[in-house]
């Protein structure tokens, strides 16, 4: 009210002056003359609007505004006088506090009241309320006072070019207001104490207070939010602690209609109410998650409760809500939802399983959903799955017993049909005996907590099936997108038999729809998925055009072993395409994977096919050519050199044994690789070729300064350095000369290594144990780097000297004497100067060399 | 000494192309050191001496023909021959050429090299290591584990498959070795 009251003065015009006394000098007419684009402006102004804005307020309501005026003026005088008489008032005693002085010059007494309300205040605060009637007194006077004393100081400063507010419609606004304010805060007070005493009598007997579970329910339907976000928060602290450790389940209408004792149906009553409630709880949680102001709240509750009860009622309702939640772009809520749903898959003992199977299919069908486009973070999830593999193992005893036990038996029959069949009765005996015994069998079953073997080894399947599907979904998607978006295959149509090596029991070998292979051109499916692409990869775009795709390797590289040998040939194609995929389609980013995925690819192959080794020692030839490119493409900012170590690692120094040519092709690369970029990445790169060298004792043909190779370089009589596959770079007619170049690298440790490696031919002693691994050198020099970085900027002498200490106790080899790097200030300074006097020789020479030819050939002229 | 007809090229070629795939590429523009003046590299050829085909460099023709058809034995590297039906066998010589450029491998365990070296087949057993999809069919080139190339054949059963055979299972079925050079000293 008061805002719509509130008039908006213009600010003061200039002097009216009419048009005719205006003079226009030649000098300004010549001006708009020659610039008429200036000008224009003037044309496309609207007078119209222009006047009326101007004149509202002093055309219209001349007289309302004098009467402003004047009432303004008559109001300040009156507070002038009231805040004086106030001030007068006030000054009980100066003593006691030092007065405040305001920016405008006025002296301010602080009195004792203040404090005193203040103290009170707080007070009300703690006991909730009792002093409620006293905080009522205290507040709107302590508003009012402030409002009071803001007010003066606007009107000293006295350029209040427009009224604010009309004065006493505001004061009487904000004391109404401030009322509300009171009583809302009031009425919230007492809703919160009520539902504190609610919540605790429900908790100290819930069986005799299970009705005021609906109370809350009510309280939480409440207008003001913050109660029914409290209502929501102190019923999820009701259910986690009061619901049962068991499912309940609702009685029959024939066993309501059985009698029973009181004591059966008090329970039943107690269970019902819980569970009604318990169903409107969730049902109000659901609908909260899609409004925004609640949704943190609800999801923070729903993820509680899945935690705390999952074997409990409608878990199914809970785990669709998070698994929904599971790529939110709120990063608070997908965080939550994925911890939840880690912890789920780690206590398994909670619920048997079954949960984990019911979210891993809520995932697959979500990812489905979604055509992997999601957070990473939601399969990363996957990662905590853990699968007993001695679950099958502890059944083979078990069967072999019960063979036993049946051939027992046929003998057993054999010799009894063999007697006479006389003893009809004793036979008949018999069998009732066996008859009871399984009925004790499957009463123990029943009674007895530890879940079924079988059951389990069923659901472990399902999930890991579940898991596999969403892999290789992802895997086709990205392989489509990659090699030719044109290019779709018939998933349904297309089916593989898929059976996972922990089932070996016929009936469980499980059927499994993967969707590798048999690709058919559908352009009208690609219009649709371009359409959702843009719509969704706006979010997920920092994660590249497959955000799905590196969670995916990697759990992928975890299960391997799981694999079955027939759906290995489908994998490894499926690999190799997406290992291709970069430097097939050229030029175009679109559906080119980036260089660590591709990596990652490579490092994946590897790992299914170490993992299943027992089977067969296979030669990854098509992987190692990938990787002998990608080491070419390699950029050090934009790349993951981890992963590059990695696949350093587990390609080269964890491979069996090298191919000749191809061992010296790829140490080659290497040498030229560990030239071109940084400490981090060389010193991966010159572990990985000390190691290869270490293995192939030919290959140290390469450190020798004889080039051409002689027989051992095989049809290729010259080295080609960029040659994509290592087999025909004929890197063995070729030298190491990078090596000598390496040992004057700045780094203490990498010029180290070098001096090692070329000395490896030489040195007998080729003992010393291969500790590090490319990625432990990735990792340490990656760190080293930084403080080495760090330090140098900073430029103390004795400090360097320690950095340096560690560098050579740190270096791979530390018999060097090249290793003494006690290298001081002077000392560079010297050896700077040195390098650059040389350089500057070097472009003297030149420049007199080329005279000289000038001269030379000048002088031929001449003569001719 | 001729070169070869259409019908005969395509089957040499073809011969070729299941051991080396693209790479034949290579051996046919691979140049020839002998007889390059420095401004024209020489290239390699395949010519038809009395039903056995050589691998031949060019400069090496063109003096070849110094000697009558009926005189001249052998030049240059000799790589298969011609049945009486018309069809194409490789013999051992080639193999060098083979193993230079093979698309698919077998690596042999040291204790059934000397199987091998008799003519026999490979059986999963010997196998020490192999190139990953290969298809059955696929022509092979076998060496042994410390990458000397013994000879060669044609793969029996796919990368695939060797996995669930039994070890007295045939890998690669036996072509040629370099046993022949001792045992049909004659022949060749």
């Amino acid at each position: 009210m008061g805002k719509k009251n509130k008039i908006i003065l213009p600010p003061q015009l200039p002097p009216d002056i009419a048009d005719d006394e205006i003079e226009i000098s030649d000098e300004d007419l010549s001006f708009v003359k020659e610039n008429k684009q200036y000008a224009g402006f003037l044309k496309t102004l609207d007078t119209k609007s222009i006047n009326k804005h101007v004149s509202r307020v002093a055309d219209a309501k001349e007289d309302t505004l004098e009467a402003l005026y004047e009432k303004r003026i008559k109001k300040k005088k009156s507070l002038e006088g009231e805040s004086k008489e106030k001030e007068n008032g006030i000054e009980v005693d100066r003593v006691d506090v030092l007065p405040v002085k305001t920016l405008d010059g006025k002296l301010i007494y602080k009195t004792r009241e203040p404090k005193v309300n203040e103290k009170e205040d707080e007070g009300a605060a703690d006991n909730d309320g009792i002093s409620n009637s006293l905080l009522k007194l205290t507040k709107p006077e302590r508003r009012a006072k402030l409002k009071k004393s803001k007010k003066e100081a606007k009107q000293q400063v006295k350029d209040a070019v427009h009224l604010e507010e009309v004065q006493g419609n505001s004061q009487a606004e904000a004391l109404a207001e401030i009322k509300e304010d009171l009583s809302t805060e009031k009425l919230f007070e007492v809703k919160k104490n009520k539902l504190a005493e609610v919540g605790m009598s429900l908790l100290a007997d819930p069986e005799a207070n299970i009705k005021s579970l609906k109370e809350i329910v009510e309280i939480s339907k409440d207008e003001d939010h913050d109660v029914v976000k409290l209502g929501l928060l102190s019923l999820l602290a009701v259910f986690k602690d009061i619901i049962p450790g068991y499912r309940i389940r609702l009685p029959t209408e024939k066993e309501l209609q059985m009698n029973v004792s009181k004591a059966v149906k008090k329970t039943r009553f107690y269970e019902s109410t819980l569970l009604t409630t318990y169903k409107a709880y969730l049902q109000r949680l659901i609908t909260f998650e899609k409004k925004s102001s609640f949704r943190h709240v609800s999801v923070r509750c729903i993820c509680t409760l899945l935690e705390a009860v999952p074997h409990f009622n409608f878990r199914g309702n809970l785990l669709a809500a998070v698994v929904n939640n599971i790529s939110s772009e709120d990063d608070a809520i997908r965080k939550l939802c994925c911890s939840t749903l880690k912890s789920l898959f780690t206590n398994e003992a909670k619920h048997g399983g079954e949960a984990t199977l019911e979210a891993v299919q809520l995932i697959a069908e979500h990812v489905k959903a979604h055509d992997c486009q999601l957070h990473p973070d939601s399969i990363e999830v996957f990662l905590y799955l853990s699968f007993a593999e001695d679950l099958g193992k502890s059944e083979i005893p078990k069967d072999v017993k019960k063979e036993k036990y049946n051939a027992k038996k046929r003998k057993k029959e054999y010799e009894e049909q063999k007697k006479l069949q006389a003893n009809d009765r004793k036979r008949s005996k018999q069998e009732l005996l066996e008859k009871t015994r399984e009925e004790v069998d499957a009463d123990f079953k029943a009674a007895s907590f530890t879940p079924d073997v079988m059951e389990r080894r069923r659901m472990q399947t399902d999930t890991l099936s579940a898991v596999f599907q969403t892999y290789f979904r992802i895997l086709t998607h990205t392989v489509q997108s990659a090699t030719s978006r044109l290019l779709y295959n018939r998933i349904q149509t297309s089916i593989f038999n898929i059976s996972v090596r922990i089932i070996f029991i016929p009936e469980f070998v499980i059927r499994l729809a993967a969707f590798i292979g048999g690709f058919k051109e559908d352009p009208s499916i690609d219009g649709f998925r371009v359409g959702t692409k843009s719509s969704t990869s706006s979010f997920f775009g920092r994660f590249g055009a497959h955000p799905l795709l590196a969670p995916c390797l990697n759990g992928l590289g975890k299960v391997s072993h799981l694999l079955d040998i027939d759906f290995m040939g489908d994998l490894m194609n499926c690999l190799k395409k997406l290992a291709c995929a970069g430097s097939n389609s050229d030029g175009s980013l679109e559906g080119s994977l980036t260089v660590s995925e591709r990596l990652r690819c490579c490092i994946l192959a590897f790992k299914v096919m170490r993992n299943n080794l027992d089977a067969l020692n296979v030669d990854l030839n098509e992987f190692f050519v990938q990787l002998y490119t990608l080491l070419l493409e390699y950029r050090p900012n934009r790349d993951q050199g981890e992963v590059l170590a990695e696949a350093l690692k587990t390609m080269l120094c964890e491979g069996r044994q090298q191919d000749m040519q191809r061992a010296a092709a790829f140490i080659k690369r290497l040498a030229t690789f560990s030239l071109s970029f940084g400490s981090a990445e060389a010193m991966a790169a010159l572990v990985t070729l000390r190691d290869l060298l270490q293995k192939n004792v030919k290959c140290r043909n390469l450190l020798d300064n004889d080039a051409g190779g002689g027989s051992l370089s095989g049809s290729i009589a010259k080295y080609q350095a960029c040659a994509s596959d290592p087999n025909q770079s004929g890197a063995l007619a070729s030298v190491l000369w990078e090596l000598s170049l390496l040992r004057k690298h700045y780094h203490p440790v990498i010029s180290s290594a070098a001096s090692t490696i070329s000395n490896i031919n030489t040195a007998q002693n080729q003992v010393y144990l291969a500790t590090t691994t490319p990625q432990q050198a990735f990792k340490d020099l990656n760190i080293e780097h930084e403080v080495f970085d760090a330090k140098g900027n900073l430029g103390i002498p004795n400090k360097k000297n320690k950095i340096i200490f560690r560098f050579s106790v740190s270096a791979v080899n530390a018999d060097d004497p090249a290793n003494s790097y006690k290298v001081d200030e002077e000392d560079l300074k010297r050896k700077f100067s040195e390098h650059f006097t040389v350089l500057r020789d070097i472009g003297e020479n030149q420049r007199l060399r080329r005279e000289l030819n000038r001269t030379v050939s000048s002088v031929r002229l001449y003569e001719e | 000494m001729r070169a070869l007809d259409e019908k005969e090229t395509t089957a040499v070629f073809e011969k070729l192309f299941k051991f080396v795939g693209n790479n034949l590429k290579n051996i046919v523009e691979k140049p020839s050191h002998e007889g390059s003046d420095g401004t024209t590299q020489g290239r390699y050829c395949f010519r038809l001496q009395k039903n056995k085909v050589f691998y031949v460099s060019e400069s090496l023709v063109k003096r070849a023909t110094n000697i009558s058809r009926e005189k001249l034995i052998s030049l240059g590297t000799c790589v298969g021959k011609f049945t009486k039906g018309g069809s194409f066998h490789l013999t051992i010589h080639a193999l060098n050429l083979l193993a230079d450029n093979a698309r698919h491998k077998v690596w042999l365990k040291p204790t059934t090299e000397m199987a091998f070296l008799y003519g026999n087949h490979v059986l999963k057993g010997g196998l020490g290591r192999i190139t990953e999809n290969t298809a059955a069919g696929d022509g092979v080139v076998v060496f042994s584990m410390a990458d000397v190339p013994f000879g060669f054949g044609i793969a029996a059963k796919s990368t695939q498959d060797c996995r669930k055979l039994d070890p007295n299972g045939i890998v690669v079925l036996h072509q040629a070795d370099i046993g022949e050079y001792l045992r049909m000293e004659d022949d060749l």
